[in-house]
């Protein structure tokens, strides 16, 4: 007799198993991986003061001492993550549990945490902090806003050409180590890619849910209101929001997530319209549910795939906008960014080509790296697209 | 057909509305907003001239009213039909031939219309050099890697094309504009600009001359492109080259290339008679979202080889906050992408003649 075996194997999970069936996208993961630890640690990878002195028998961690606030919560979210990462819960209480923490870690990172306000790097290579029992500097010994005034840097010097400090990328025009900056400026795109696409989903799905739900005049509308976005050039469009409103990093988010949704409501649209009729669905609202639950809790789930797909390149694209609006030298001013480092790499006529290829590929790998990534997930999603298609 | 076009037309008009409503509101929205204030920079101007600076752009433009009454005058002096306006700003009779006035620019004091027929031409040149050569090219090898599905070609350049398309359009300018373009390592290429100024005053052609090879206006400016070309169709092909694979080898295994292979057509017959015309539509379809990734292209690739196009305005008007300009450009690359789609649909009519839009 023949037994049927019914895999246990979830949807998710399979997709999930699938996804990871390749080389490119272990590469890819790895790269992340490498970014996140590099955005999360960066205080302590690239830095002027030591991580642990010892003068006169006391043993002290200058580092701690001069730590962010900014530092301080992103540790704490990366540990929060960690924790609910292990805990056994559901995708949901994961989620809330993690806002939760994140929230909490804010409020008290903001009360207890209270770095100088002023930091004069040439300070810790004067002898308070060379003339020391023992001391452990971080690999990279500058600070990204260090920029070795009193180590007579003149900017711009390539790898290597200097004996007496050693930059393994180079500095920038401002004469900061290159390395330095660009470990720090990987918070920056990571946060970017995932906070401006999370903006750009959310309205995505709830203007796409709608015109696909309620078709007729609200889809024509709706419609409209997408094509807008998507006839001017992102970038003109991008360029406007950022002259005319302000440069910080939030505002940034804000507008790469407002101007990049019309995508996404499209793919929600067509999902929804193919829902709309199934059976389930007409149960739903035959059993009166509200709208809010039959669009999110019964329709979504079952429209989600090909979703994962779009947002897998959309970080890569909001990567990319935030890279291109400072390489334009409309980009967040204050914090060091891949994009306005690979602006500097042909300045007056002389080509910097340190600063092309380290920060130039940084972006490419990671763009790289998304896109993997998302290809990866549409051949698991849809074997009928996948590179193995056509043959039976 | 004609009433098609017609409607089609049309429906452009909600959309470009919407699109300066758009670009109006964030202007108007933003800290500081649109007004004369910020206009008048001049640390270096008398009170009185200042004063009268003031007066006079507020007078011109309406900057003193509220932003949907702002928003009202640009439109009406933009379309072609409505109410005439007088010197002073007075609202004239109704008109349906009064022409269309895009304004002055703030930063450069010169009509919009002029500037912009002096950019656009650059721009467009650009993308339709481009577009020819990313089809070529994508069309090439994307027909090499149907074909030898599997083979080294294929896997070789599946991975490739996806790493083609993720490199930045402004790495990718900067690293040749670095390499090939510069004393330090080889200067093969102009670093910018279209065109050299003698090649202003050179006969159209390349000839011999009495003082030996003179290359000519044309050759000049195709060199001047090749760079800034590379950089724009990349891009472009590597997507494309993805989807041409997919679509040809879709088609090479339905039923109508099996009977034309059964009929005894030879391959090559089969390959481009029958499958390469049938997997000629989703590139069509993709052509109409090529521009807007085009003219968002070239405004990098403008600025890495100083070409003064649109994309190099766009960015100069955007940073002086020239309101006018700003407008004029936004619905004029939409209105181009729109006639881009719209071109598009009709070489689908062309591609496939059972599409019929009547």
């Amino acid at each position: 007799m023949i037994k049927t075996v019914l895999g246990s194997e979830s949807y998710a999970a399979r997709v999930w198993r699938k996804t990871r069936n390749g080389v490119g996208v272990e590469v890819g993961l790895a790269w992340i991986g490498l970014l996140v630890f590099s955005a999360v640690f960066a205080p302590f990878l690239a830095n002027s003061m030591p991580l642990l002195m010892s003068k006169d028998g006391i043993v002290s961690a200058p580092v701690l001492h001069y730590l962010s606030i900014e530092d301080a919560w992103v540790l704490a979210s990366f540990f929060i993550v960690l924790l609910v990462y292990r805990l056994k819960l559901r995708a949901v209480q994961r989620i809330a549990l993690f806002l939760l923490g994140a929230m909490i870690a804010a409020v008290l990172v903001n009360l207890y945490v209270s770095p100088p306000k002023l930091v004069i790097y040439d300070d810790f290579r004067s002898p308070a902090y060379t003339q020391v029992d023992w001391r452990i500097m971080p690999p990279i010994p500058y600070a990204p806003t260090d920029y070795l005034r009193d180590l007579v840097s003149k900017g711009l010097e390539a790898p290597f050409e200097t004996t007496s400090h050693l930059h393994l990328m180079g500095t920038e025009e401002n004469g900061a180590d290159v390395l330095s900056r660009m470990i720090h400026a990987c918070r920056i795109a990571l946060s970017i890619g995932l906070i401006a696409s999370g903006i750009a989903l959310f309205i995505g799905v709830i203007v796409g849910g709608l015109m696909g739900y309620f078709s007729g005049i609200a889809d024509m509308l709706g419609m409209r209101l997408v094509e807008i976005f998507e006839d001017i050039p992102t970038l003109f469009l991008l360029l406007t929001f950022v002259a005319f409103f302000g440069r910080s990093l939030y505002m940034m988010m804000v507008i790469i997530g407002i101007t990049g949704w019309s995508g996404y409501a499209r793919y929600v649209r067509t999902e929804f319209l193919k829902l709309r009729k199934q059976d389930y669905v007409q149960a739903a609202v035959a059993s009166g549910l509200p709208l809010s639950s039959i669009l999110f809790r019964h329709m979504l789930p079952n429209g989600i795939a090909p979703l994962l797909v779009a947002v897998s390149f959309g970080i890569a694209g909001a990567i990319l906008s935030e890279a291109t609006l400072s390489f334009l030298g409309l980009g967040v001013v204050d914090a060091p960014s891949w994009g306005q480092m690979l602006d500097q790499a042909v300045k007056s006529s002389s080509f910097n080509w340190w600063m092309a290829v380290f920060p130039g590929g940084a972006i490419f790998m990671t763009v790289f790296a998304y896109n993997l990534i998302g290809e990866a997930f549409r051949d698991a999603i849809d074997p009928k697209l996948s590179n193995d298609s056509g043959l039976e | 057909m004609l009433i098609y076009l017609l409607r089609r037309l049309l429906l452009m008009v909600p959309t470009l509305l919407g699109i300066t409503v758009l670009v109006f509101t964030v202007m108007a929205m933003s800290p500081g907003g649109i007004s004369a204030q910020t206009l008048v920079g001049g640390m270096d101007m008398k009170p009185q001239e200042k004063q009268a600076l003031l007066n006079y752009y507020n007078k011109r433009y309406g900057l003193d009213k509220p932003a949907a009454m702002q928003y009202l005058h640009w439109l009406n002096n933009v379309l072609p039909i409505g109410f005439v306006m007088d010197e002073q700003g007075h609202q004239g009779e109704f008109s349906f031939s009064k022409g269309m006035d895009l304004g002055t620019s703030f930063q450069y004091g010169r009509p919009v219309a002029d500037i912009l027929l002096e950019r656009i031409p650059i721009t467009l040149l650009l993308n339709l050099v481009t577009i020819p050569v990313t089809y070529l090219i994508a069309i090439f090898v994307g027909m090499k890697s149907a074909t030898h599905r599997g083979g080294r070609f294929d896997v070789g350049m599946g991975m490739s094309m996806l790493a083609l398309w993720s490199i930045p359009t402004m790495l990718a300018g900067v690293l040749l504009l670095g390499f090939f373009a510069n004393v330090q390592h080889f200067q093969w290429f102009p670093t910018s600009g279209i065109s050299s100024r003698e090649a202003l005053d050179m006969p159209f052609l390349p000839h011999w001359g009495a003082m030996g090879f003179v290359r000519g206006f044309l050759l000049d400016r195709l060199w001047h492109l090749v760079l800034p070309v590379l950089c724009l169709s990349y891009g472009g092909f590597a997507a494309l080259a993805k989807l041409t694979r997919t679509s040809i080898l879709e088609n090479l295994h339905s039923d109508y290339a099996r009977t034309a292979r059964a009929k005894g057509l030879a391959e090559h017959d089969v390959l481009w008679r029958h499958v390469f015309r049938n997997s000629l539509l989703p590139l069509i379809t993709i052509s109409a979202g090529l521009l807007p990734s085009l003219l968002a292209g070239s405004l990098i690739v403008e600025h890495i080889f100083s070409i003064d196009g649109m994309g190099q305005l766009a960015v100069e008007a955007v940073k002086g906050r020239d309101r006018e300009l700003v407008l004029s450009i936004t619905w004029v690359s939409g209105f181009l992408t729109l006639i881009g789609y719209l071109l598009a649909d009709f070489c689908y009519t062309l591609a496939d003649p059972r599409v019929n839009y009547d």
